[in-house]
């Protein structure tokens, strides 16, 4: 499990109702590193994918970011197309990945005498993929799956994140101080008394 | 909305060409925050300057409202290693920092806040004392000394406050979250400022829009940076050649032991020898110190300016993590500065909180991009827990901590025994091992941060672990003492009268604070300086 949570010093009591403290790194990492952040780990082919491979994909790629009540199947798809799309024009990296997914089964059988794509336990699939993430092809389809979620413009608004404002005049006259469940800021007049004399 | 704003004074305007066997010439290396500052500084003096700057000639049409877009654009990507025991040597293996190449160089992604350094930071190692496995030491000048020069940068730079008496900024809705949790655990010193940011028209440059993405450039020009404002007014001067995709190799002297002029190679990779009087290094505080060792020669064996033995240890990067809240209603927090206050309470020394100095909470927005690859950085950061947290982006606010990095000798700039990068040079390690100091300090900052944000409410409290560093010092120290230090307190070489340290590089100490105005204030110091010295026939 991922998770960490923070020792409260508190006693318990103090800290019943309180927020939940997550550290969310995980403490141990292999030595295995993806080129650079984004490691320029790259992803494998596609007409190279079979229909297997492609399903064991798109249940890959919801369980490394689930975001079920939020993102339809076809975000995911799509996701899945273009891990397909580098594959093709990748043969080296689609053998890694093709060997990859069967390593995924391989665990999956041993473990629960089962492939991946059918263990019905959200924890026990996202065990299985722990198992492998710091190899070059799960990181492949990770930052495939990043990419196309967090960093397109689609799917920014469902999360409510709005991006580039330039073109809007900035934030200026669009809710930039709008929220009223805390007290608003000083006024500019007491800004400027605060700064002169 | 930017043309109609910011003048672009170079064009038309000639720029000087200078001969490169032309030796009556300052050459700056490094056109940022040091460099500009000093390019210009010197040229409103008088004196000409040739700065080669290794990245593109950017300019304000260049910046996007796009996190990976001008990250890819404009940061150093060449050749680094990251190494010593911080995650990032894991999670950041080719990624120690995130700084820019480029005309401006990291004042284009630099958020604006321009904080001094206080009193007893300038004096480490009295206040502190000996330090088990650290290297502290006092600055050879103290805040008394550095007040007018602050002043004097507060005012090119344009910072809210009571030098220019430019308010500080209107609160975004992720700044009064933060607020709101100081005031109820009970802080007073928090505020929107001081930030090199135009709260009103100022200086040919307009006024904050609340654009958000500060860090990837103003798209106005209201917030400083030398692309704009510095590097411009050199060149209009007549006085300052600006080459961009130069990048500088060596650092040549004579057989006196003077700096004598720079190799370096331009965008085909061609190599050009420039003559000098005098040689400034501005290259951030990886490259600097990695340009003296990379010019070592049957002279200066272990890199020039090196007796000391002290060039590209003691790197610093300040300690650092991050905290994000979520609340239980909407905050928005990218709309406006990213940047949008600062609270200071944590800044003093007291031993009895069982570390050496003191920290900041800085209010800082991150796009959704960044969130997603911040949160939990490196191979592990998927799965159902981080997902979940990024469902809970549009209810975020959260902080930057960052706080006093003690110096050590084994955090260094090192060169790589095979590795090199494009023009063949050995490629640097950048080694960061956290002292204990770092461990109990950044235990208090999570712990600090998460009762603020408690305090208003928070369901879920998130801790991230550092950045690549943005902020980078030291490898050039300065110190009294040459035995100590590569540079007195002028950032003049202790080895060679006519090479200067003109960057972050020179720090003694990191402090708690932001290191630009600092850096800012050393370069108009250090001009004075330099045009002194020239008219005096010194150097
Ligand atoms: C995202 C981000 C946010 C930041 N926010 C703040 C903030 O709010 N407040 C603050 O005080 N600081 C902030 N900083 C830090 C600030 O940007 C730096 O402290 C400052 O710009 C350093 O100035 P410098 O002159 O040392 O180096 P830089 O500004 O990095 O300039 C160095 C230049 O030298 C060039 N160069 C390097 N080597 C060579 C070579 N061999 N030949 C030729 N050219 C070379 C580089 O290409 C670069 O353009 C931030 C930085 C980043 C990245
Ligand atoms: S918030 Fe203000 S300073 Fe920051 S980028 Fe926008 S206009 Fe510029």
């Amino acid at each position: 499990m991922n998770i960490r949570f923070h020792p409260f010093k508190k006693n318990r009591k103090e800290h019943e109702g309180l927020s939940r403290r997550m550290f969310l790194m995980t403490t141990t990492m292999a030595g295995v590193t993806t080129s650079a952040m984004l490691g320029g780990a790259s992803i494998a082919s596609a007409a190279s994918i079979n229909e297997a491979q492609g399903t064991m994909l798109l249940r890959m790629v919801q369980d490394i970011y689930p975001h079920p009540g939020l993102l339809e199947l076809s975000h995911y798809e799509a996701i899945v197309a273009t891990i397909g799309k580098n594959a093709d024009e990748n043969p080296e990296s689609a053998d890694d990945l093709k060997a990859g997914l069967a390593k995924i089964d391989e665990q999956s059988q041993a473990l629960y005498g089962k492939p991946y794509a059918e263990l019905e336990d959200a924890d026990a699939r996202e065990g299985v993929l722990r198992h492998f993430q710091h190899e070059g092809f799960f990181q492949g389809v990770r930052w495939t799956a990043y990419f196309g979620i967090y960093d397109n413009k689609d799917i920014w608004p469902l999360f409510g994140y709005q991006g580039s404002s330039v073109e809007h005049g900035g934030y200026i006259d669009r809710g930039f101080s709008d929220i009223t469940f805390v007290p608003e800021g000083p006024t500019l007049e007491e800004r400027m008394a605060e700064v002169q004399g | 909305m930017k043309s109609a704003w910011l003048k672009f004074r170079d064009k038309g305007t000639k720029m000087a060409q200078f001969e490169l066997n032309d030796d009556s010439v300052v050459v700056i290396i490094g056109s940022g925050a040091g460099g500009g500052t000093l390019a210009n500084e010197l040229a409103q003096k008088g004196v000409k300057s040739v700065v080669l700057e290794a990245g593109k000639r950017f300019d304000i049409g260049d910046i996007e409202n796009d996190e990976w877009a001008m990250f890819s654009k404009i940061s150093w990507l060449d050749k680094r290693y990251s190494g010593g025991g911080w995650h990032g040597s894991v999670n950041h293996p080719t990624l120690p920092a995130w700084i820019v190449k480029g005309y401006g160089g990291s004042t284009n992604h630099w958020a604006g806040v321009a904080l001094r350094f206080k009193d007893f930071e300038f004096k480490t190692r009295t206040n502190y004392g000996a330090i088990d496995g650290a290297n502290v030491e006092d600055w050879p000048i103290d805040l008394d000394e550095m007040t007018p020069w602050y002043e004097k940068a507060e005012l090119k730079m344009g910072v809210t406050g009571k030098t220019t008496g430019m308010p500080h900024l209107p609160w975004n809705n992720g700044f009064r979250v933060l607020a709101e949790g100081c005031r109820r655990t009970g802080r007073t010193d928090y505020n929107s400022g001081p930030m090199a940011i135009n709260s009103v028209e100022r200086d040919d440059r307009p006024q904050c829009q609340q654009i958000g993405f500060c860090m990837q450039g103003c798209a106005i020009g209201a917030k400083w940076s030398t692309m704009y404002t510095e590097l411009p007014r050199a060149e209009e001067t007549g006085l300052c050649e600006i080459r961009t995709d130069a990048m500088v190799l060596k650092v040549e002297h004579d057989e006196d032991g003077k700096a004598s002029g720079v190799l370096y190679a331009d965008k085909d990779g061609n190599q050009h020898l420039q003559k000098a009087r005098i040689v400034c290094v501005a290259g951030n505080s990886i490259e600097s110190p990695r340009l003296l060792l990379n010019s070592a020669s049957s002279m200066f064996p272990d890199g020039l300016a090196n007796s000391s033995g002290q060039v590209g240890k003691n790197y610093m990067n300040h300690t650092t993590g991050g905290v994000y809240a979520a609340l239980p209603e909407k905050v928005h927090m990218f709309r406006g500065t990213s940047v949008a206050g600062i609270v200071g309470d944590e800044v003093y020394h007291d031993p009895a909180r069982g570390f050496s100095g003191g920290y900041y909470l800085e209010f800082l927005s991150l796009g959704l991009p960044f969130m997603a690859a911040f949160l939990e950085p490196g191979n592990t950061g998927w799965g159902r827990s981080v997902a979940g947290a990024l469902e809970n982006y549009d209810k975020m606010s959260g902080v930057w901590v960052l706080g006093e990095d003690l110096a050590q000798e084994r955090n260094a700039i090192t060169l790589h025994d095979s590795e090199v990068d494009q023009y063949g040079l050995p490629a640097p390690i950048v080694s960061k091992t956290p002292h204990n100091n770092d461990y109990e300090m950044t235990a208090h900052m999570y712990e600090t941060s998460a009762q603020i944000y408690e305090a208003v409410g928070a369901t879920d409290v998130y801790e991230l672990p550092a950045y690549p560093a943005t902020h980078n010092m030291g490898t050039n120290r300065m110190h009294a003492d040459a035995d100590k230090g590569v540079v007195n307190a002028y950032g003049q070489a202790h080895d060679i009268d006519n090479l200067f340290v003109s960057d972050g590089s020179q720090f003694t100490s990191s402090a708690a604070c932001n290191p630009t105005l600092t850096i800012v204030a050393l370069a108009i110091r250090q001009a004075e300086y330099i045009a002194q010295e020239m008219n005096a026939q010194n150097i």
